[in-house]
């Protein structure tokens, strides 16, 4: 642009010595968490004791931060939920609030040395192997391996000792089913490999029949599939065989990030109802991670709604739709377009963007795009306010309620 | 339908500006990249060695003045012989030991002094100079020859990413057939025309730098189509067509800025290469031609005199050494660049 | 066909069916090109075809062809909004690419404010590119990354002279201010802004030459849904403003909904249906519109639909299936779908369809 003049003050970059700093901070920080997520450790050390025993999967107070050269991005900054069993649990935010981050936090797939668990607990009831002082499995009389159920403090676990949990006891279904699948085997090999890594001992033909069994709960005709390449598959077909992937070693958790996403809208109908049907049949609880109010309805039995890397609203679906209380909530709601033509020609929006995910302000996130917001809004963070036995809610209109009684 | 396109209300917001995005500060994209590059303690490395030789080339010269290129050290130099005769007389074996004491004009192969910081070579140049003044002639020649890869293979490379069809077609062709000619056979053809054409020394390894200009563009103007053809699906591309822009706009203003880095990376990295090749011609005596240095011919000393290869390493390790500090310099330089350029490296 | 229904058991000749199909619709395209333009009309599409080659001989000759647009036509006014909506392959962004003649198209008529521009050269197509813009889906790739904003958006001010020299920064800033930038973003360069302000910039780019027409292919899919809403209600007030005319192309049929005037859905490349929006609303008739409507998640957990479930996947447009183009993934599809192309006719005041089941 030469014909202009620049104009001083017009760019707000970072001057030197402040990118200096931050390199200087970022890189002690990374060496000491990098340190602490390869360090040996006894199993002692990452064993815990679940605070509700009906949970599977309890997440306390936990900060994910990601070390940029332009500052800490604090994408998961002091999340709680948990997922009991044999539910499904339904997290739904706009782009950048954290839920993402949140699941690849459980499942340790964080990429380092940038980005890192910095505080909090993840705690997953496994179905595991028993173990010995020296850590190796315990033999049991049939010559498998004696089970127990343990809970593991997934942030304190070495990296080394993830294999434990990762595609064994929780699952993962991505979003782009076109680049999950590799190439160059067929889905067939893919599928038994599953199985072959997840079950001790297992031989080719069980590993065959087990997989052909998952093609065919997804609603595959396993004959068709099993030796198929997976460019020869469309896009559903594709997130059908992931699915099926993800439910070969019988998980006890299933995260399924976007699963429906990149899909057409009635290829979604169909893989939505895929979803509905298996959560009926397998013993295990569904971790659905969304940005479609509609999907969330339709599947989920609780409901978080996340925001700039915290939670602000949790609770069962029909609290959250019916009855929701954070003006985020009730903004997301209403500036989704429905399908009935009567609802007025303008659509309802929530003014501004996503705050800056650098430099967070201390006071409520959403108060510069809120229309709710009062003076005590300025004030600090609002802490989880208590609406129902299920219900809470991160917002000062609800603190007298609280106090009130 | 009248009724339903009513404004009810004017919509609350369309300035949508949050103020916490006042505070939203980033690194300009400048310096984003520089600080990528010093990141790498090897294309720092890579920078200092190619400065460096850099200001002993050119700079170097103008402060040092002791000695010329082409200047021999005639202060003279003794040399003695001693030759022995033995023959028996009685049964007895004597030996004569005899020294002959022989003048000669030049002062070659000295060792290294405050004189001649280097010593000199066989011929009685000083090392130190010639290093230099090789140093220029590498350099110079290297440079002039990128340039004129990059700017033919960004012609011809834009021409077939641009235009593609036949034209496209054609110049992929011409490329390939290029990539078949086999370089140095070639290379002392010309040399051996040059040789009977009288054509001054100084000058030679300039033609034969043309040459390899002419068959070395080929990777670049693959490199440049490829980009081209990436870039125009890119929808700003569709958006520049759909604008109305002519050609000259669309190729010049918006694709060829944006085949830059990866344009800088490869001129970089082909420096080292092309630095590579002179010093190869220079060495097959088919550059730089006596009594002119380069760095090539004056490790081709060693061919001459065993004696040298064993006993004076003053006289040939020090052009290797630029040799390697040039192309690993570049190649450093090329490597931390490729990584400071790339958006999809940000590690 | 006649004599077909009479049959108890008709039997298809697939072959013979198709060429009678074909010589019957030919001839009337032939018969609605010559007819005159409608001077109310801003832009007119006529039987619009686009062909891709697929293979080739040695010599440069098509052996297959991909059809991804077959027979698509409507009128659109100053001001209004026309809906393209379908899924992946249906050949929406193609026709809206053809239409501005990004796609030279292959058969048919494109009548642009009154002047049939299908065969005008790059240089004729120069002059009336600043009357027809474009806005794409993702606006990270649709901005060059190397240009400031005010680069960005004074560069085809310039180009096309719309207002001197002297005065394009204000111009500039006065439009940036319409679509909700702030003033200090002139001199930001596009990586340093969010999905939806990259989408704003866009649409200031688009607008900065003063068009009749925007195209808008996908412009909120990749947004987050609150940002979504104020990208549209930018769009519809900007519309108010300015008099534009969108074509507004998008998957979603929920989003279509608050923009467009009239609708049309396509399917592998042709279209299934076309109506005002109280009709394809209200009153959709073709099987594959209310699959879509059912597919849509509901966002109550209590309202339990009913949906019309679409088996199978969509086929590729490279191979569409004989017959009714629907008829492989129809809950309600019937032996004469398989065989025999339907009619695409009027079953209402400007409310076409092409479905079998309709003309009984």
């Amino acid at each position: 642009m030469s014909i202009f003049k620049k104009e001083k003050g017009a760019r707000n970059y970072l001057t030197n010595r402040e990118i200096k700093e931050i390199a200087r901070a970022n890189a002690k920080e990374m060496k000491r968490l990098e340190a602490y997520k390869n360090r040996k450790c006894e199993e002692s050390e990452f064993l815990t004791e679940m605070r509700d025993p009906e949970n599977i999967l309890e997440i306390e107070d936990l900060h994910t931060f990601f070390f940029t050269e332009q500052g800490v991005v604090k994408a998961v900054n002091g999340v709680s939920y948990d997922v009991p069993k044999n539910a499904v649990v339904g997290v739904v935010g706009e782009s950048g609030c954290g839920k993402s981050v949140t699941s690849m936090s459980v499942m340790r797939l964080i990429q380092g040395p940038a980005g890192q668990i910095v505080d909090g607990s993840i705690r997953f009831k496994a179905y595991d192997y028993k173990r010995d002082e020296k850590g190796s499995p315990v033999a049991n009389s049939e010559g498998g391996y004696e089970m127990e159920e343990k809970v593991y403090d997934i942030a304190k676990m070495p990296i080394s000792e993830i294999h434990r949990i990762r595609g064994k006891q929780i699952a993962m279904i991505f979003q782009e089913p076109m680049t999950s699948l590799n190439p160059v085997f067929t889905i067939g090999e893919q599928l038994d490999e599953v199985t072959m890594i997840h079950v001790p001992g297992a031989t080719k033909e069980m590993a065959k029949a087990k997989s052909e069994e998952m093609l065919r709960l997804v609603g595959i005709i396993p004959e068709n599939v099993y030796g198929a390449f997976p460019h020869e598959l469309s896009g559903g077909m594709r997130q059908r065989v992931m699915i099926a992937m993800a439910l070969a070693a019988e998980p006890r958790l299933i995260i399924a990030d976007e699963p429906t996403t990149a899909l057409d809208v009635t290829i979604q109908a169909q893989i939505l109802d895929l979803l509905q049907d298996i959560k009926n049949k397998i013993d295990g609880s569904i971790l659905l991670i969304t940005h479609d109010l509609g999907v969330i309805a339709e599947m989920a039995d609780y409901v978080v709604v996340m925001y700039a890397g915290k939670v602000i609203e949790k609770g069962t679906v029909y609290e959250i739709f019916q009855d929701p209380k954070h003006p985020y909530t009730i903004g997301l709601q209403k500036s989704k377009p429905t399908m009935n033509l009567d609802d007025g020609t303008e659509l309802y929006n929530i003014p501004g963007n996503v705050p800056n995910p650098i430099n967070m302000p201390n006071y409520c996130y959403f108060k510069e795009r809120c229309a709710k917001c009062t003076a005590k809004c300025s004030g600090e963070y609002p802490g989880m306010v208590q609406v129902s036995p299920t219900h809470f809610v991160a917002c000062h209109l609800y603190d007298e309620e609280k106090s009130n009684g | 339908m009248d009724e339903l396109n009513n404004v009810q209300a004017e919509p609350e917001t369309v300035d949508t500006e949050v103020p916490l995005d006042k505070n939203v500060r980033l690194m300009s994209p400048t310096r984003m990249v520089v600080r990528r590059f010093f990141r790498s303690k090897l294309s720092i490395l890579g920078l200092i060695m190619v400065v460096s030789l850099f200001l002993f080339s050119f700079v170097g010269p103008l402060l040092y003045t002791q000695w010329g290129e082409i200047e021999l050290d005639e202060s003279g130099k003794t040399e003695y012989a001693i030759s022995e005769t033995s023959y028996t007389v009685d049964g007895q074996t004597y030996t004569l030991r005899q020294t002959t004491e022989k003048y000669l004009k030049d002062n070659f192969l000295a060792l290294p002094s405050a004189e001649h910081l280097l010593g000199t070579d066989n011929e009685g140049y000083d090392i130190f100079v010639r290093l230099m003044y090789g140093g220029r002639i590498s350099l110079t020649v290297s440079f002039i020859a990128v340039f004129l890869i990059t700017i033919l293979g960004v012609i011809l490379g834009g021409i077939a990413g641009y235009f593609g069809g036949w034209i496209d077609n054609l110049i992929m062709r011409i490329c390939d057939v290029l990539m078949c000619l086999p370089g140095v056979p070639i290379l002392l053809i010309i040399s051996t025309i040059l040789d009977a054409s009288d054509i001054d020394a100084k000058y030679r390894i300039y033609l034969l730098m043309i040459y390899l200009t002419f068959i070395s563009w080929t990777g670049t103007a693959r490199l440049v189509r490829g980009q081209i053809l990436s870039l125009r699906e890119q929808e700003y591309m569709v958006a520049a067509e759909a604008m109305g822009y002519s050609t000259g706009r669309k190729i010049f203003k918006h694709l060829i800025p944006n085949v830059m880095p990866q344009l800088i990376v490869q001129m970089s990295l082909s420096l080292g290469s092309m630095i590579l090749y002179e010093a190869t011609l220079s060495y097959l005596n088919l550059g730089v031609k006596a009594p002119y240095a380069a760095w090539g011919s004056m490790i081709n000393i060693i061919s001459t005199n065993q004696d040298i290869l064993q006993n004076h390493l003053n006289v040939w390790v020090p052009a290797g050494v630029c040799i390697v500090i040039a192309v690993l310099g570049f190649n450093f330089v090329g490597d931390g660049l490729r990584d400071a350029l790339d958006p999809k490296a940000r590690r | 066909m006649a004599d077909t229904k009479e049959n108890v058991t008709p039997v298809y000749d697939d072959a013979a069916l198709a060429a009678e199909y074909q010589a019957k619709r030919q001839a009337q395209i032939e018969e609605d090109l010559k007819k005159p333009f409608d001077p109310d009309c801003l832009l007119e599409v006529r039987h619009l075809r686009k062909c891709f080659p697929m293979k080739k001989t040695f010599t440069g000759k098509v052996t297959k062809e991909l059809v991804a647009v077959d027979d698509v036509s409507f009128k659109l006014k100053a001001g209004e909004t026309i809906g393209i909506v379908g899924e992946s392959g249906c050949g929406k962004t193609t026709t809206g690419r053809a239409i501005l003649k990004l796609h030279e198209p292959t058969a048919g008529q494109i009548i642009f404010n009154g002047q049939d521009i299908t065969h005008f050269d790059s240089k004729q197509m120069r002059s009336i590119r600043k009357e027809m813009q474009i806005i794409f889906q993702d606006p990270y790739s649709s901005l060059p990354p190397r240009d400031t904003v005010g680069g960005i958006l004074s560069e085809p001010v310039e180009v096309h002279g719309i207002v001197p020299k002297e005065q394009v920064k204000d111009y500039v800033l006065e439009l940036m201010d319409k679509c909700g930038l702030r003033d200090y973003y002139f001199e930001r360069y596009p990586h340093e802004f969010s999905g939806g302000q990259r989408q704003r910039i866009c649409i200031a780019r688009a607008l900065s030459v003063n068009p009749k027409l925007v195209i808008c292919d996908e412009p909120v899919s990749a947004l987050d849904v609150s940002i979504q809403a104020q990208i549209i209600n930018l769009l519809k007030k900007l519309q108010r403003e300015m008099n534009l005319a969108y074509v507004f192309i998008s998957h979603d049929l929920s989003v279509v909904k608050f923009i467009s005037d009239k609708i049309l859905v396509m399917y592998l490349g042709a279209v299934m249906e076309f109506g005002t929006k109280e009709d394809i609303f209200r009153n959709p008739l073709h099987p594959y519109t209310k699959a879509l409507f059912s597919a849509v998640p509901n966002p109550d957990p209590t309202a339990k639909t009913e949906r019309i479930k679409l088996e199978g996947d969509i086929p590729s447009p490279a191979n569409p299936p004989k017959g009714c183009r629907f008829h492989t993934r129809c809950p309600y599809a019937k032996e004469i779908c398989k065989h025999v192309t339907p009619e695409y006719k009027e079953y209402g005041e400007g409310h076409f369809a092409a479905c079998h089941l309709l003309e009984e």
